[in-house]
């Protein structure tokens, strides 16, 4: 085909993106320099006080408390989901598609539906109080459902397939060969490990940790459900200052915060793929 | 079957700034077959390319039939191409595949029917008509491939390393057979190909490219016999190199000693040349009337029913190849190490600049 | 990726990965079918609460809402995002800049995204509703759509193209006859993808629809339902929409045997 076609088959889709996606990002990031009305709403004025007030101590704590679940999340789920990728890579190469395909599908099923069984499992009348009565433990429980932990354990939970997948990819490309040379060379089963098998999976460990802090910090949902308004994640408050202050220019310069943590983040995930993966290739 | 029917006239293609094909000319005759040889990087894929119409030159025209075509679409082009890859449509029958040209010159369903049978019974393959290609050996992908070109009775077709993915044994049979479908539809075969064998044993004529412009044009035994150049006398056939200096009276050997040779065009006293010779014009025994070289023998091998011999002569750096009759041998009977005399027509002796 | 390290402990660990990610779900889809409602006490099988469901008004016009976004939003989003990954992949050049406009939607925090739509539409005064959540989940179902089919175009045999322009037939014919059955499965496999997403996208369709009754959809109903605690009809519910997320993902899966995106 001919040089200039591909630009007509691409202008639709393009179009779309630019006017529903990136114009309306734009917008964000104007609006995040633009004064509060009195009333709500904007005033078409420059300032920079949006941004500064995202420093203020009183929205330090919500930060840093956000960072600490998400970061808190987010290192479990590697964890959690690289011993799994590994035992995948690990298993009888006919079987690993079927177990991939069953360890990301809840991952596409619904988000809501997914917490809302852990409501289930953790509320005061759920599934684990009642299985603790039945094995005789009569104290009081500790209230399972709304708390830091619930919040943790259901943003692992739905963040947990892609980190399988993101450790799985470079795992299943690694060269047997690569473990089998380094333990002919004297190498440990452990060592071997951690001087070999490691570093060159370094790109899908930050690929899954970045993924989960990032929507992790900017969820709402999960706090609001699993943590019952205890405590505020910037997502919440995001959502706070759209649907019920009416603080725009303030919820702007929250998300645009947001966005900048995330691409702090993905740029030095970046920088540890291509360290990982040396000088082999230029372009994906 | 003399006149011009295609006729390339100073076509150049760059890429960027590379130029694939380099003001080269060619003229191509009806009902010919003709072989477009190169190593890969030759230029002979693009000229193809260009001559099927998915590439536009950057200078010169292409005419065929007198009409220059050069900016015509693919599409619209009476030249249909047989791909490498085959390139058949994976979700399509044999049938389907065959008769899709058909459909796009808008033919009828009964004649579409009537041709794609008759297709089939010509490649020899009517009891396949539904299966898909996943489903085909690769020689009968091949012939499918031949098939759904032809069956459009284009008035050029284009092959693109056309036996390059058989093995060697179904390429043999499949060179006598696209001889004999070209002879019966009459229709110009444009072959490309980086195997010299196949140009030689297909091909009427035989373009011989590099670096994007044409060496050589003749017939296979013309270039074999006389090629004009070290490269194309190294790229057909097997040949011996003996270097040496040009003098008034011959070529000055490595070993000293003089060899009778004519002179390259051009060339004066004192150039490098090189003196060449087939390894089958290479007889035991020294003669009067011609050349000859000594050598030991350092490794021998029966090559069906010759007997294939490597030297080690102080003419060459390199092995002296030479390939005795089994008549020749036998009465000759050698072993590894022995000392051998060989000798040369003056004929048979090309000369070439180094 | 053969490795030394012990079987038993490779067992362990998936039983227990496989628990972790199963355990909830399954007791949620039990209960749904237990005849008293209560998590405690199994009382018998029963179909009594999704029945109950049929009933409730708020949930069958919220799945209607849904279907007709899922539907309307696929339908744009798998045109869309089918031209938009064969136009990149025949592009000989590969633009840095073009990657990143098609990746974004995939990775944009939908909070993030969901706020821009939000005021971008009040800016330009637009009266929120399905039409204004249809045009945001083309977003990024294009942009799954685009993912699914481009990794199917990287094993693609170009060269069928040009044979179809060989044989006489015009670009729009080639697309027709050679390039879109022969990618089918795949587009397919994305339009189902996008349908799933689209089912059970939440936050952008709670920020785009307005404040009207009449355009909530199934995950907006679902979150305000289970924010007032555990009832039977939700387990219902729920096991219904994950039902179907799962089995449009199972037919998306066969239909494209590349794997689901990202893999």
């Amino acid at each position: 085909m001919q040089d200039r076609k591909p630009v007509y088959l691409m202008a639709p889709a393009l179009g779309w993106l630019t006017v529903f996606m990136v114009i309306p990002c734009l917008l964000i990031l104007a609006l995040a320099f633009f004064r509060r009305g009195i009333y709500g709403g904007i005033e078409y004025s420059f300032t920079l006080e949006n941004l500064a007030l995202v420093f203020d101590p009183l929205y330090a704590g919500i930060f840093l408390k956000s960072a600490w679940i998400a970061g808190l999340s987010a290192a479990i789920a590697v964890i959690v989901g690289y011993a799994a990728a590994y035992a995948i890579a690990a298993a009888p190469a006919r079987r690993q598609p079927m177990l991939l395909f069953f360890a990301v599908l809840p991952f596409w099923s619904n988000y809501l539906v997914r917490t809302y069984a852990w409501i289930v499992l953790l509320n005061r009348e759920g599934l684990i109080t009642g299985v603790a009565r039945l094995l005789g433990y009569d104290a009081e429980m500790p209230r399972l459902l709304y708390s830091e932990g619930a919040v943790v354990i259901g943003l692992v939970y739905n963040y947990l397939p892609f980190v399988i997948l993101a450790c799985y990819a470079p795992l299943s490309r690694l060269n047997p060969e690569i473990a089998e040379a380094s333990r002919d060379l004297g190498a440990s089963g452990w060592k071997t490990f951690r001087r070999v098998i490691l570093p060159m999976t370094v790109p899908g460990i930050a690929t899954g940790f970045v993924f989960v802090f990032v929507l992790s910090i900017g969820n709402f949902v999960t706090p609001a459900l699993l943590g019952g308004g205890q405590f505020q994640m910037i997502g919440n408050l995001v959502y706070a200052q759209f649907l019920t202050a009416n603080d725009w220019p303030f919820g702007a310069a929250l998300s645009m915060i947001l966005i900048g943590i995330m691409m702090g983040l993905l740029t030095l995930q970046t920088f540890a793929t291509e360290r990982a993966s040396g000088a082999r290739r230029e372009e994906s | 079957m003399s006149q011009t029917f295609l006729s390339l006239q100073n076509i150049e293609k760059r890429f960027g700034s590379v130029r694939a094909v380099d003001g080269l000319s060619l003229d191509i005759r009806q009902n010919e077959f003709f072989a477009l040889l190169g190593a890969s990087g030759s230029g002979k894929t693009t000229l193809l390319r260009l001559l099927a119409g998915f590439e536009t030159p950057t200078g010169g025209s292409i005419l065929l039939g007198g009409k220059d075509i050069s900016r015509v679409p693919p599409n619209l082009r009476q030249i249909n191409l047989m791909f490498q890859s085959y390139a058949l449509f994976p979700h399509m029958t044999v049938f389907q595949n065959i008769a899709y040209g058909l459909e796009m010159e808008r033919a009828g369903r009964a004649e579409i029917r009537r041709r794609v049978g008759e297709m089939l019974e010509i490649i020899q393959l009517p009891h396949l008509a539904k299966r898909k290609p996943d489903q085909l050996s690769g020689g009968q992908r091949q012939r499918v491939a031949l098939g759904r070109a032809l069956v459009k009775r284009p008035h050029l077709l284009l092959l693109d390393e056309p036996l390059g993915a058989l093995d060697k044994k179904l390429r043999g049979d499949m060179q006598l057979e696209l001889k004999r479908i070209q002879h019966e539809f009459g229709i110009t075969f444009i072959v490309v190909t980086h195997d010299q064998e196949e140009a030689l044993v297909m091909a009427d004529r035989v373009a011989i490219l590099k670096d994007g412009k044409l060496l050589q044009c003749a017939s296979p035994h013309d270039i074999y016999e006389h090629p004009n150049s070290r490269y194309a006398a190294d790229f057909i056939g097997v040949m011996n190199f003996l270097p040496g200096i040009l003098q008034r009276d011959g070529v000055r050997a490595l070993d000293g000693s003089l060899i009778q040779a004519g002179r390259p065009a051009g060339a004066r006293d004192g150039d490098k040349v090189v003196v060449a010779v087939r390894p089958e014009r290479l007889h035991i025994g020294a003669r009067k009337d011609g050349n000859g070289l000594k050598g030991r023998v350092v490794a021998m091998a029966y090559q069906g029913l010759d007997l294939q011999l490597h030297l080690k002569s102080d003419l060459s750096p390199d092995p002296v190849l030479v390939r005795l009759t089994a008549h020749d041998a036998e009465s000759n009977p050698l072993s590894e190490g022995d000392e051998v005399s060989l000798g040369w027509a003056a004929r048979d002796t090309r000369i070439f600049m180094a | 990726m053969a490795t030394p390290a012990a079987p038993r402990l490779m067992l362990m660990i998936l039983s227990a990965v496989f628990a972790f990610l199963y355990i909830p779900i399954s007791v949620l889809v039990a209960l749904s079918f237990n005849e008293s409602g209560l998590p405690t006490a199994w009382t018998g099988f029963s179909t009594r609460w999704y029945g109950e469901l049929m009933h409730n008004s708020d949930i069958t016009s919220a799945a209607l809402n849904t279907l007709i976004v899922a539907v309307v939003s696929t339908l744009l989003a798998t045109l869309l995002g089918t031209l938009l990954a064969i136009g990149v992949e025949i592009r000989r050049r590969k633009g840095r800049f073009l990657e990143t406009i098609i990746f974004a939607p995939m990775i944009i925090p939908d909070i993030v995204l969901a706020i821009a739509l939000l005021s971008f539409f009040s800016l330009l005064d637009v009266t929120m509703g399905l039409h204004t959540v249809i045009l945001s989940h083309v977003v990024f179902n294009l942009a799954f759509v685009c993912s699914v089919v481009r990794a199917r175009l990287k094993t693609f045999d170009w060269s069928i193209v040009e044979a179809s322009t060989d044989l006489g037939a015009s670009t729009a014919t080639t697309l027709r006859r050679v390039v879109v059955p022969v990618m089918l499965p795949a587009i397919v496999a994305g339009a189902l993808l996008a349908f799933t997403l689209s089912v059970d996208e939440f936050i952008i369709a709670f920020f785009t629809a307005g404040a009207g009754r009449d355009s909530i959809t199934l995950p907006m109903q679902i979150f305000a339902m289970i924010r007032f605690g555990v009832t039977p009809e939700i387990n219902a519910l729920a096991t219904l929409v994950m039902a179907v997320s799962i089995l449009a993902l199972t037919l998306s899966q066969r239909l494209n045997r590349g794997g689901l995106p990202g893999q």
